[in-house]
């Protein structure tokens, strides 16, 4: 058997777009999930529910340190503006 | 006919008799054999002969925009894996590394071609030809999809013997 993933399953590749800025953490978050762990829709309601908890823990850590990954890396940023002599646009990092 | 995700027709034949090398590879008797470069496109609505009678990208009705390229991106980090699936079926199945168009603005993209990138001319003359730029598969976003000023991302499924996107079973 041949098959592209799930043939007529709109799921099989996930679209994601932003405007005006990038990904959010949050967005990043679920990419990051749909790598990691597949729940089978087919599962046992009882794994299928700790199988969710636990997706969502894990979700939680990974949205807690891309949000401080996106923080620190403006710090950096910040600090190289501010290195160069754009205050101003330094500033405007330091305030997103 | 209707967009339709699907692994093209005639790229099942072309991988039966050889005609795409996803990776490096050897075979006795040959020297190493190089990969070919593989890419996806994306394409709007209008494009309604992506599914998969579809043999080739062509640049008919593809997306235009800010940080597009017509040809579309490269798939990297190509990856071959064998495992069973839930069915206990051995399964080799590739993966790629998400493609995403950064700081872009795209509209109105409605599905994908991945195609072979390397075979840029048709190949003629033998028992099994093919076309110019020959696709692999069409992948349906289920609705137009468009990016403004921002990243615009295609995020391929988990690389397992159950859900990886090319898959053989």
């Amino acid at each position: 058997m041949f098959e592209a993933n799930g043939e007529g399953d709109l799921g099989s590749v996930k679209v994601f777009t932003s405007s005006n800025g990038g990904h959010s953490p949050e967005t990043m978050a679920d990419m990051a999930m749909n790598k990691i762990m597949v729940i089978n829709e087919k599962a046992p309601p009882p794994i299928r529910d700790q199988a969710v908890a636990y997706r969502n823990n894990v979700r939680n850590v990974i949205l807690y340190y891309l949000t401080e990954m996106a923080k620190t890396e403006r710090t950096t940023i910040w600090a190289l503006l501010r290195q160069q002599g754009h205050d101003d646009m330094a500033e405007i990092i330091r305030r997103l | 006919m209707a967009i339709n995700q699907a692994m093209c027709g005639t790229y099942k034949k072309e991988i039966t008799v050889g005609i795409h090398f996803w990776l490096d590879h050897t075979r006795t008797g040959s020297s190493g054999i190089s990969a070919d470069t593989f890419k996806i496109a994306m394409f709007t609505s209008s494009r309604t002969d992506a599914n998969e009678d579809l043999t080739a990208y062509t640049t008919t009705n593809e997306v235009s925009g800010t940080a597009y390229t017509a040809g579309g991106a490269a798939l990297g980090s190509v990856t071959l894996g064998l495992g069973d699936n839930s069915s206990s079926v051995p399964t080799a199945y590739l993966d790629f590394a998400d493609t995403t168009w950064s700081t872009s603005t795209i509209t109105g993209a409605r599905c994908a071609v991945i195609y072979n990138s390397t075979l840029n001319t048709a190949g003629t003359g033998a028992t099994v030809n093919h076309a110019a730029y020959p696709s692999v598969c069409v992948l349906d976003f289920g609705a137009d999809k468009s990016s403004s000023a921002g990243d615009f991302t295609i995020q391929y499924p988990a690389n397992d013997a159950n859900n990886a996107l090319i898959r053989i079973a």
